[in-house]
C-alpha cells in the first residue's frame, strides 16, 4: 500500500515536468518584456538591457526552463515581477483559500449529485427522473461565472441574505462554492444515474431484495457503493474542471485565491507567479486522483491487489 | 376435497398465472395461465427450455418481477393457503427469506462484491430476526459450516471463492432462515458437473434436514430424477404436462417432453443420434392461436394450429395438454407411444 502510495507520487514528476515546461514555453511566446513591465512605460533602454541582463531573460528559453526547475526543487519558486515577494509567499497565503472553496464545492456537489442522480434511476423514465435530468442539464450548460451573478443578485442584492464577494465570514463560501458546484454536480449526476441503473439490474439487487429487505436498505447498503466506483472516477475528473471554474469564479466573487491571483498575474505578466499556481494546480489535481483511485480500494475489495 | 383443505395441504399452490412484460415493442406473454402445485414436504421439478417463462414463475412467486415491465395479470399465488398477491410490498417483505427464499442460477453474479459473504448472509438473518448484527454474524459462520464451508472465511469477499463455493454460500444464504418453501432456479448450471453433483446432494439432505418443500428449476432431466417427486413440464409459459416422477419418464405423454428425452444423450447406444427438438419456442410477444407447440412437433394437425388443447388426464394426477395424445393413447391401449 505504502509502496503504491510512493509509485503514484513519484509519477508525479513528469505531470508536473510536462505542465510546467508547457506553460513556461507558451508564457515564453506570449509575454511581453518582463523588465519592461517591471520598469515601467517610460524607462531607458539601457535601464532595460540592464535589467534583462540581471535576469538572465537573453539566455536560450530552455536554459532558462532548466535554471527554473532547479530553484523549484530548492523549494524556491522565483520572485514576483509584480509584488518583489516570493512567489511561494504569496502562494500559500492564499492556498487555504482555494482549498476552502474546492473542498466546500465538492461536498456541495456531491451532496446534491448522488441523491440526485440515485433518484433518477431508481425512478427511471419518470417526471422525477425527467426533472433531476433537465436540472442536470442545465447546470452543465450554465457558465459558472454566469451562474455566481445571478446568485449575487438574488442571493445578496435582492434577499440579502449572503455576502456578494470577500472571504469575511464562513457565509461567503457559499456562494461562490455552489456557483463551482453546479456543473460539476450535473456531470457527477449524470455518472451516478447511469452507472445506479447498471447496478440496480444486476443479480445481486434481485437476491438482496429476495432476502425481504426494503428497497431502500438495498439501495442504501448494496447499490449505492457499487455504483460509486464510476461515480468516484467522475469525481475526481471533475476536480479538474473545479480547479479551472476555480479562476473565474474567484474573480467573480473577488474570492482571494490562487484563482484569482492567476489571473492578476496572467494580466500583468507575472510570470513566476503564474508557473507557481499552475504547479499547484497540478499537484493538487494528481493527489485528488490519488485518493480517488485508494478510495477505490476501499469501496472494491477486489481492487485491492493492484496496490501490490 | 373442500378449497380451505386442499390449500392447507399445499405448500404452493400457483392457478392461471398470467405474467406479461409491458416492452416498447409490445407485449410479451411470458407465463400464460400456468397451474402450479407443490405439496408440502415435497419437490417439484419446473423443466422446459430457456424463455419457458420458469424464472418468470418464480420470481411471481417472490413478487420480484422487473419493474415497472413485469405484471401479473391474472391468477392467484397461495403460499400455505395465503395469498401472496394480496400482499403488501412491507407484507412480502416478511415473506421473502423467511418463508419463501430463491437460490439464483449464476452464483457469479447473485452475491454483491463488496460486502462480505457473512455480511450477506447475516443480513437476512438479521432482517427476520431482528437479532443484533455481532450474533447474526455468528449464526451466519455457522450456516457457511452448515454448506461445508469454514466459519472463518465469512469474512472474506465474493472473489475470493470459486464458483461452486459461492454456490454454496448463496444456499447458504437461502437457508438462513429455514423457509417452508426453496425455490431454486438453475441452482448447478452454471457449475462444473462434479461440483454440480455435490451440490445437488448436499441440497437433497438440506432439504430432508430442514423439512422443506422445494420447486426445482431445471432444464436438465438428469438433475430431476435425482432430486425431484413431481415433475411439471413447461412451454410457452403453460404446463403442458404434469406427473410424478414415474409418469413422466416411463409414460410420458406430451411430444415435447418426449422431445427433450431425445435429446438427451444415450450412453446404452453411443451409435445412436441425438435428436433434437426441430425449432424454436415461439416468440413470447406473438403466439400462436392453438398449441404452442405446434409449430415443432411431428404430429401435429389443423386442429393442433387453430384450437388450444383440453387437458388429457392419463391418471388422476398425470396430465398432458395435447390434442394427439388423447387420440394416440387411445389407439394404443392406454400407454401413448411416440415413434
Amino acid at each position: 500500500m505504502l509502496k503504491y502510495i510512493l509509485k503514484r507520487l513519484i509519477s508525479l514528476l513528469p505531470v508536473i515536468i510536462g505542465a510546467t515546461l508547457i506553460v513556461y514555453l507558451i508564457l515564453n511566446m506570449a509575454q511581453g518584456d518582463p523588465a519592461r513591465i517591471i520598469l515601467g512605460e517610460n524607462a531607458t533602454p539601457e535601464a532595460i538591457a540592464q535589467l534583462r541582463e540581471e535576469m538572465g531573460l537573453n539566455d536560450p528559453v530552455l536554459v532558462r526552463y532548466g535554471r527554473y526547475m532547479l530553484n523549484l526543487v530548492h523549494g524556491d519558486m522565483g520572485t514576483s515581477y509584480r509584488t518583489n515577494a516570493p512567489v511561494s509567499d504569496e502562494i500559500f497565503a492564499r492556498l487555504p483559500y482555494t482549498l476552502w472553496l474546492a473542498a466546500a464545492s465538492i461536498i456541495i456537489c456531491i451532496l446534491l449529485a448522488l441523491p440526485l442522480g440515485t433518484i433518477a434511476a431508481i425512478k427511471q423514465n419518470s417526471f422525477l427522473d425527467g426533472l433531476c435530468m433537465v436540472l442536470s442539464l442545465l447546470g452543465v450548460s450554465m457558465p459558472s461565472f454566469w451562474l455566481g451573478l445571478l446568485l449575487i443578485l438574488l442571493f445578496s442584492l435582492t434577499l440579502g441574505w449572503l455576502p456578494p464577494f470577500g472571504a469575511d465570514e464562513w457565509k461567503s463560501v457559499i456562494l461562490p462554492a455552489f456557483a463551482l458546484a453546479v456543473s460539476s454536480m450535473a456531470s457527477v449526476a449524470r455518472t451516478t444515474r447511469a452507472s445506479m441503473l447498471e447496478v440496480i439490474r444486476q443479480d445481486y439487487i434481485r437476491t438482496a431484495r429476495s432476502k425481504g429487505i426494503s428497497q431502500g436498505r438495498v439501495i442504501r447498503r448494496h447499490a449505492l457503493r457499487n455504483a460509486m466506483i464510476p461515480t468516484m472516477t467522475s469525481i475526481g475528473i471533475q476536480v479538474g474542471f473545479l480547479l479551472s471554474g476555480s479562476v473565474l469564479v474567484e474573480t467573480v466573487f473577488s474570492w482571494p485565491g490562487i484563482g484569482r491571483l492567476m489571473i492578476t498575474s496572467i494580466q500583468q505578466r507575472d510570470i513566476p507567479t503564474v508557473l507557481g499556481c499552475i504547479i499547484i494546480f497540478a499537484i493538487f489535481f494528481s493527489i485528488v486522483n490519488l485518493i480517488v483511485d485508494l478510495l477505490y480500494g476501499f469501496i472494491d475489495p477486489r481492487m485491492k491487489s493492484q496496490y501490490a | 376435497m373442500s378449497d380451505q383443505k386442499r390449500h392447507g395441504s399445499l405448500a404452493l399452490d400457483i392457478q392461471g398465472l398470467v405474467v406479461e412484460f409491458h416492452t416498447l415493442d409490445g407485449v410479451v406473454h411470458a407465463v400464460n395461465g400456468l397451474d402450479l402445485s407443490i405439496e408440502q414436504g415435497t419437490t417439484l421439478g419446473l423443466v422446459g427450455e430457456t424463455g419457458a417463462g420458469k424464472t418468470t414463475t418464480a420470481l411471481s412467486v417472490l413478487r420480484l418481477l422487473a419493474q415497472p415491465a413485469g405484471r401479473i395479470r391474472a391468477g392467484s399465488i397461495r403460499l400455505d393457503g395465503e395469498d401472496l398477491l394480496a400482499k403488501s410490498e412491507q407484507e412480502m417483505g416478511k415473506i421473502r427469506g423467511k418463508q419463501v427464499s430463491m437460490i439464483f442460477q449464476d452464483p457469479m453474479t447473485s452475491l454483491n462484491p463488496v460486502m462480505t459473504v457473512e455480511r450477506q448472509i447475516a443480513e437476512v438473518i438479521a432482517h427476520h430476526t431482528r437479532l443484533p448484527e455481532r450474533q447474526a454474524v455468528e449464526q451466519a459462520r455457522q450456516m457457511l459450516e452448515t454448506v461445508g464451508i469454514p466459519g472463518e472465511r465469512g469474512s472474506e469477499y465474493p472473489h475470493q471463492f470459486s464458483g461452486g463455493m459461492k454456490q454454496r454460500v448463496v444456499i447458504a444464504m437461502a437457508l438462513a432462515c429455514s423457509p417452508q418453501l426453496l425455490i431454486a432456479d438453475e441452482p448447478t448450471t452454471a457449475l462444473d458437473v462434479t461440483i454440480q453433483a455435490q451440490v445437488l446432494e448436499m441440497m437433497k439432505q438440506l432439504r430432508q434436514t430442514y423439512q422443506m418443500s422445494m420447486l426445482m428449476i431445471t432444464h436438465d432431466l438428469g438433475i430431476v430424477a435425482e432430486t425431484c417427486d413431481r415433475v411439471a413440464v413447461i412451454y410457452a409459459g403453460r404446463i403442458v404436462e404434469y406427473g410424478t416422477l414415474e409418469d413422466i419418464f416411463e409414460h410420458t405423454l406430451h411430444p415435447y417432453t418426449r422431445g427433450l428425452f431425445d435429446s438427451l444423450p444415450n450412453l446404452e447406444d453411443r451409435t445412436a443420434r441425438l435428436k433434437p427438438i426441430p425449432g424454436l419456442m415461439p416468440d413470447p410477444a406473438n403466439l400462436p392461436e392453438g398449441c404452442a407447440f405446434c409449430t415443432r412437433c411431428a404430429y401435429a394437425t389443423d386442429q393442433c394450429a387453430q384450437h388450444r388443447p383440453e387437458r388429457f388426464y392419463r391418471t388422476q394426477e398425470h396430465y398432458a395438454e395435447c390434442h394427439r395424445c388423447r387420440q394416440i393413447c387411445f389407439e394404443k391401449g392406454g400407454s401413448a407411444v411416440w415413434e
